[in-house]
């Protein structure tokens, strides 16, 4: 199940081998014209000579995860590894979480104090990043120092699960589950229309990777296709969701790095009702995505995001409706569609 | 000048929602330009083709203000901040949206700490979730509604002003330059508000060698007894903000022009403001761009103030500085 792969998948911002190997497996099975770009960016296309504008659809590869800085010496943290985030990871997430050291897959988990051991102090604090390590069972340093180095990369071990009314648990749906869309758009998407599908690195520590995408691809429309903040959970107003997981893929009017291009939001939001796709604003400011950096290459792009709401995104488990993720898969194709018979000129 | 200034700053055009006033502002450069256009980012450009190098002029016509981002059941409406808005500022004053429709900003001032953006509560007379998102749909943009007024002429208050003020500025150098044959541009600028995103896609197109970028200077008049950036001391040389520092040959320009005129000169060294300047020199392999501006009291807030002799000053010095330039 393509879903489930592309979720376990490998790939921390900088360390993207793994899913970049998946993703280039399924596009040279569609027989896409692929390449790989110099910062790792997977760049397919079809219909690059039609006429017609050029749009590109963007999800980036990477995922949250953490690196390796140093291995404790000395008698109490001998063996033990110190890491730092990788990309915008809560420290409050991270206790007794189990995690995959290296690409290698060295299973470990996120050590701390047992309850019992906490002085009273300790039990009203979160425990911050300096007191937390990762536990591989090693002996002592020298024993770790065989199987891992600074700056080894380290992912959350979650495996893809289903639940019922069609949700499914997994790390990394932010971003994979916008690599899914773009992967199944692309492979239905037969009309010709110049349209490029660029797979995105580095995208959690800045919007480095799709600046360069955007810049070889030179396109007239840009859509990023993202899992985004959700919590739509007890206790919460209307105004602290963001977004309703169930209720249909969100469009952005404002984010971190973008006021939305007013004409395409609003194309977007009347393509998916005219086509009975639910949709959904996205109710927050904070937070971006890659249209943030590709919006402002050139002489300038139009376009803006679609985004499947995720709840507990950058967590070690995040949960999506795949009802949604079918949504979104169906918006994108209507939008291409209507792009296609010129229902929204740049 | 202060009429028409009075009425671009009528239109309410957050980061994002600045069409109207490009279009008003484009009308005004169309009989000079060989061609005007709207770019992908919202910035308005007019081109002119003539002798020497090409010289840009920009000014950014948005402004700082509000976005609706939520409706809830009982129809009040919840609001992000466009660019940086201060929520104490808007509590109890009135917001009018880019659609013409005009709400109250309601917070619990009787709360302790910080007021943030996040607790002000719009409320447009509606009566029902349904009505107020038909009357101001998510993603409308809005600002705290101030008339402009006029104290005899020479002073002029109201929101906007920063940097309507300096759009008008932009629109009559551009015209006269071009009526003397100069090869010269005008870009009116989008989203500076929210991080001067837009104005280096403009440069990107116009492909410049010198850029004169003009813009409101936050004037510390008021606060202090010796400030350094004062209204009525005329116009104001950006030596540098967060993104620029101003290259030699354009300060030279500007100071010996400023001299020829017999203009007093005023001198912005800022770590906190972020204009287009920044933008526009690192666009393409870069280009020699220089920002002037206008003293503004309130810079970036709502309510502001400047005097109109700063400004008429500055039309005049950054004339004698683009042909200084371009000699």
């Amino acid at each position: 199940m393509l879903l489930k792969e592309l979720t376990e998948a490998f790939g921390p911002t900088g360390f993207e081998d793994e899913i970049r190997a998946v993703v280039r497996r399924e596009l040279d099975a569609m027989g896409l014209s692929v390449r790989t770009d110099v910062l790792g960016n997977v760049i397919a296309s079809t219909g690059e000579h039609h006429p017609g504008p050029r749009v590109m659809l963007d999800a980036h590869m990477d995922e949250v995860g953490l690196m390796v800085t140093h291995i404790g010496e000395g008698r109490d943290e001998a063996g033990l590894l110190r890491f730092r985030p990788l990309g915008g990871v809560d420290p409050r997430v991270l206790v007794s979480k189990p995690v995959y050291v290296g690409e290698r897959r060295l299973p470990g988990v996120i050590g701390a104090k047992p309850v019992h051991l906490q002085e009273p102090g300790e039990r009203e604090k979160p425990i911050p990043l300096e007191k937390l390590y990762i536990d591989i069972g090693a002996r002592d340093a020298d024993d770790a120092r065989r199987h891992v180095k600074p700056g080894d990369p380290v992912v959350f071990a979650t495996a893809y699960e289903e639940l019922p009314r069609r949700m499914a648990k997994a790390k990394s749906f932010d971003d994979r589950v916008g690599c899914y869309i773009l992967l199944e758009a692309i492979r239905r998407w037969k009309t010709p229309l110049p349209v490029f599908a660029a797979f995105t690195v580095q995208e959690e520590i800045g919007l480095r990777g799709a600046h360069a995408a955007a810049y070889q691809i030179q396109p007239d429309i840009a859509i990023a296709l993202e899992g985004t903040v959700a919590h739509d959970v007890v206790d919460t107003p209307s105004h602290g969701q963001s977004t309703v997981v169930g209720r249909g893929p969100a469009i952005t009017v404002q984010d971190g790095q973008t006021v939305a291009d007013r004409r395409f939001a609003e194309f977007l939001w009347e393509t998916a009702k005219a086509r009975n796709i639910p949709v959904q604003w996205r109710r927050v400011k904070g937070g971006t995505n890659d249209f943030g950096a590709i919006h402002r290459v050139g002489k300038g792009v139009v376009g803006g995001a679609i985004s499947v709401p995720v709840r507990y995104i950058h967590a070690p488990t995040q949960l999506v409706s795949l009802d949604d993720v079918q949504h979104a898969i169906d918006l994108v194709i209507a939008v291409l569609d209507e792009i296609a018979k010129g229902g929204f000129r740049p | 000048m202060n009429d028409w200034v009075m009425r671009l700053m009528d239109w309410v055009a957050p980061s994002g929602s600045e069409a109207p006033v490009v279009q008003a502002l484009l009308d005004e450069v169309r009989p000079a330009a060989d061609e005007v256009f709207v770019d992908a980012l919202g910035n308005g450009i007019a081109r002119k083709r003539g002798e020497g190098p090409h010289l840009m002029l920009a000014a950014h016509v948005d402004e700082p203000g509000l976005m609706v981002i939520d409706v809830d059941d009982r129809g009040y409406l919840r609001v992000v901040s466009v660019g940086e808005v201060h929520a104490r500022e808007c509590v109890g004053r009135q917001i009018l949206f880019t659609n013409g429709i005009a709400g109250v900003v309601h917070a619990d001032l009787s709360q302790q700490g910080e007021l943030g953006v996040d607790a002000l509560i719009i409320d447009v007379g509606a009566r029902s979730r349904e009505e107020a998102e038909r009357m101001v749909p998510i993603g409308t943009a809005g600002a705290i509604a101030l008339p402009p007024f006029s104290w005899d002429g020479k002073v002029l208050t109201g929101r906007a002003l920063d940097n309507r003020l300096g759009c008008a500025v932009a629109a009559r150098a551009f015209r006269a330059l071009a009526d003397r044959g100069l090869n010269t541009s005008v870009a009116f600028t989008a989203q500076n508000a929210v991080g001067a995103r837009a104005a280096q896609a403009a440069a990107f197109q116009l492909e410049p060698r010198y850029a004169i970028v003009i813009d409101g200077v936050t004037a510390d008049d008021v606060l202090k007894d010796r400030p350094v950036v004062a209204l009525g001391r005329g116009p104001v040389l950006t030596v540098m903000d967060r993104a620029t520092v101003v290259p030699l040959e354009a300060k030279r320009a500007v100071e010996q022009a400023a001299e020829r005129l017999g203009l007093s000169l005023q001198y912005e060294v800022s770590r906190e403001a972020l204009g287009d300047t920044g933008a526009i020199q690192l666009s393409r392999a870069g280009c020699v761009a220089v920002g002037l501006g206008y003293p503004v009291r309130r810079a970036g807030a709502f309510a502001m103030t400047a005097d109109v002799s700063d400004a008429e000053a500055l039309f005049q010095l950054v004339l004698a500085a683009a042909e200084a330039l371009m000699a």
